[in-house]
């Protein structure tokens, strides 16, 4: 990855050693303490250029290689994502915002965004509208000088805290679905929003429904072209074309195993030890099948023959690694500070884990994608 | 870490692959089992044009990659020649190959070829090989593999395995992706209730989870080949990982490839047919898959594989516990 990339995972461990409690298993728990621990750290991030480094300098980035950006993804995943809900602002929001936005809706969303001062969520999803996302029915329908929003979006991580939707919306009919979709940049104060949190196996404060009622959005807060929204939901797709570094936690947990069980794990039973070498073996292929798509992505030749395969494998990873943690766990001391913290990470990423093949793009859609791939002529 | 193949590399290994189909592509394995004894005659001038005894591949990242890549061209087409192995033979016992060996049964697919053979086991063990004389006659499913009497050499050949143990999987990965090109396009021919196979999902599903094991495979090879040739602390054991995942990917490739064939994947006439029985000494020596993952287990003990958080005694949850 190169000695700046390295440098940099460096100074990330250090950040996160001194700043983010060991306990700490994300901001979406029921203790408001950890919420105050992302924002903190976001805060503190920032204040280092290192929140928003993967931006161009002209934004306040620093223009950092695809490595430095991988090294980000794989250190703030394996801790529990200490940036809470605001690495999509960073990964994509203030990217896309850059790329379509006026230069108004830049100076009023980009300066937040590098701060760490603010949570966005994505609408996207809808009760008919999942996989198939083109067929979403939330509708903005044209008043005067601006849009009144109606419908219904489902699965919104973050809604109860974001302070703006990115969301996608219906503006009118066309022959294809695709058509007639815009972007919306939607505060989510405004009158006629509605949150209500879906209690989920993931926890509090992660997934919401999100009612929209006649919400009043200007044309100011239209982004790109009105009818131009699908072509931006697949830039927004690309910027999450690896997504999230799954494999790093995976790996920190089964590295760590053996160091917390201390003499207990000559005790493991050598068949459970074999499956924890054998996900080591998977976490090293999920990564190189990352950097792989990370190579091709700087080059701008990535295709769904990379990104579907990285994407099966890391997201099967992470459930077949939460089975064995999960056994390796209950041979962990039943006492001490270390088992303690193991066995609750270990608990938290086992719940996540169930989600991780059905969210951010469901694994048959990639089985699809790489299918057409295969099969397509050469 | 570099994990790339070289231009050159990539050249080369298609360039074999389209001489040893020039020289009978599957057909090379056919004739040898009609008369194992023809191997020599049948492979060896073809890998001699290719200049494959000119490889050194400990030599450097070129002549590693060239290897690997006339390996997995290699096996492409089930050629019937331990090419790896021979690769494989170590600079300093003027042997012709080396085999790594189960010392509690030693054995190899070096039947019928008339070579000096080393052999080496997990352990470093060297030991000069030869072929016990065979009680029974040959037949086709002992996919030329003979028994090996072992005559003591010494114990220094730690460095020999991590080369010997990864060569092979280059093989196997060839013949992987042989089998998923020929599903492929079985399943754009053949069609049953009005379509082509491939327009079933449930086909297409098969094929995409033989894909995901085939290119994780193919990313894990290419690690290891940098480990190896930069002769990391850890290179046995990131050799026996590969093994490990190649013997996973076989498992499933195979049997995907053979299902999607249907019943003409069995047919002597298919390809398939060959590839799958000819991967088996690949894949049960010198060790299966439960018996590579207790070698790999034994070797790493605490010590995860080398990656992003080998040093987990300094992570804070453990630092910071009293």
């Amino acid at each position: 990855m190169g000695p700046e990339a390295e440098a940099l995972r460096r100074e990330l461990r250090g950040l996160v050693g001194e700043h983010v409690p060991a306990d700490y298993l994300g901001a979406f728990t029921a203790d408001p303490a950890d919420l105050e621990v992302a924002q903190a750290f976001c805060r503190l991030l920032a204040a280092q250029g290192l929140l928003c480094m993967a931006w161009p300098e002209e934004f306040g980035g620093r223009d950092a290689s695809p490595w430095q950006q991988t090294v980000v993804r794989e250190e703030m995943w394996a801790h529990h994502e200490p940036r809470g809900a605001q690495y999509m602002g960073v990964n994509w929001v203030g990217p896309t915002i850059m790329r379509h936005g006026t230069p108004e809706q830049q100076q009023a969303h980009l300066p937040p965004i590098a701060s760490g001062e603010v949570i966005w969520c994505q609408g996207f999803s809808e009760p008919n509208a999942g996989s198939d996302l083109a067929s979403l029915q939330t509708a903005a329908r044209r008043d005067g000088d601006g849009w009144r929003v109606s419908g219904q979006k489902i699965w919104t991580s973050y809604a109860t805290m974001a302070q703006w939707c990115f969301l996608l919306a219906r503006t009118s009919k066309e022959e294809r679905k695709q058509q007639g979709l815009t972007i919306f940049l939607v505060p989510m104060t405004a009158s006629g929003i509605e949150v209500r949190p879906i209690a989920t196996m993931l926890g509090p404060h992660h997934l919401n429904e999100v009612f929209f009622e006649d919400v009043w959005v200007t044309e100011a807060d239209v982004l790109g072209e009105v009818g131009g929204g699908w072509r931006v939901v697949q830039e927004v797709l690309a910027f999450e074309r690896v997504g999230i570094a799954r494999y790093a936690r995976c790996e920190r947990l089964l590295a760590l195993a053996p160091q917390v069980l201390g003499e207990a794990w000559d005790d493991v039973p050598l068949e459970l030890r074999g499956r924890w070498a054998r996900m080591l073996t998977h976490c090293r292929r999920a990564r190189l099948l990352a950097y792989q798509v990370v190579a091709s992505q700087a080059e701008d030749r990535v295709t769904p023959r990379d990104t579907a395969p990285y994407r099966i494998a890391v997201t099967t990873l992470d459930q077949d690694s939460a089975e064995v943690l999960v056994e390796l766990a209950a041979c962990a001391p039943a006492e001490g500070e270390a088992a303690t913290r193991f066995r609750r990470a270990v608990e938290d990423h086992w719940r996540y884990a169930q989600a991780s093949t059905v969210s951010s793009g469901s694994i048959e859609m990639q089985r699809i994608l790489l299918s057409r791939a295969m099969l397509a002529a050469t | 870490m570099k994990v790339d193949l070289s231009d050159e590399a990539i050249e080369y290994g298609l360039v074999a692959r389209q001489a040893l189909e020039a020289a009978g592509g599957e057909g090379l394995v056919q004739d040898a089992e009609v008369d194992p004894s023809r191997r020599t005659e049948l492979v060896e001038p073809v890998l001699a044009e290719l200049g494959a005894w000119d490889l050194q591949p400990r030599a450097d990242a070129d002549e590693l990659q060239a290897s690997a890549a006339l390996c997995r061209s290699a096996g492409y087409w089930a050629t019937p020649y331990p090419v790896a192995e021979r690769l494989a033979r170590p600079r300093d016992l003027g042997v012709d190959g080396l085999v790594v060996v189960d010392p509690a049964r030693p054995a190899g697919t070096v039947a019928g070829i008339d070579r000096r053979w080393a052999a080496v086991t997990l352990a470093g063990d060297r030991s000069h090989a030869r072929t016990v004389a065979r009680a029974t006659p040959a037949n086709r499913n002992d996919a030329f593999v003979d028994d090996l009497d072992l005559e003591p050499i010494d114990q220094a050949g730690a460095d020999d395995v991590a080369l010997a143990l990864t060569l092979p999987c280059w093989t196997l990965l060839g013949m992987l992706d042989r089998a998923i090109d020929l599903t492929r396009q079985h399943v754009l021919d053949r069609e049953q209730f009005g379509q082509p196979l491939a327009g079933f999902q449930s086909v297409q599903f098969q094929l995409t989870d033989a894909e995901v094991e085939r290119s994780g495979l193919d990313v894990l090879a290419r690690y290891t080949l940098w480990s190896v040739l930069t002769d990391q602390p850890g290179a046995i054991e990131d050799a026996l990982a590969l093994r490990l995942a190649a013997l996973d990917a076989a498992e499933i490739v195979l049997r995907v490839t053979h299902q999607l064939h249907g019943a003409s994947g069995f047919c002597d006439e298919t390809s398939l047919s060959w590839i799958s029985r000819h991967s088996q000494p690949l894949r049960r020596l010198p060790y299966g898959t439960s018996r590579t993952q207790d070698q790999l287990v034994r070797r790493l003990g605490r010590q995860p594989l080398a990656g992003l958080f080998d040093e987990a005694g300094d992570d804070p949850l453990v630092l910071r516990s009293s």
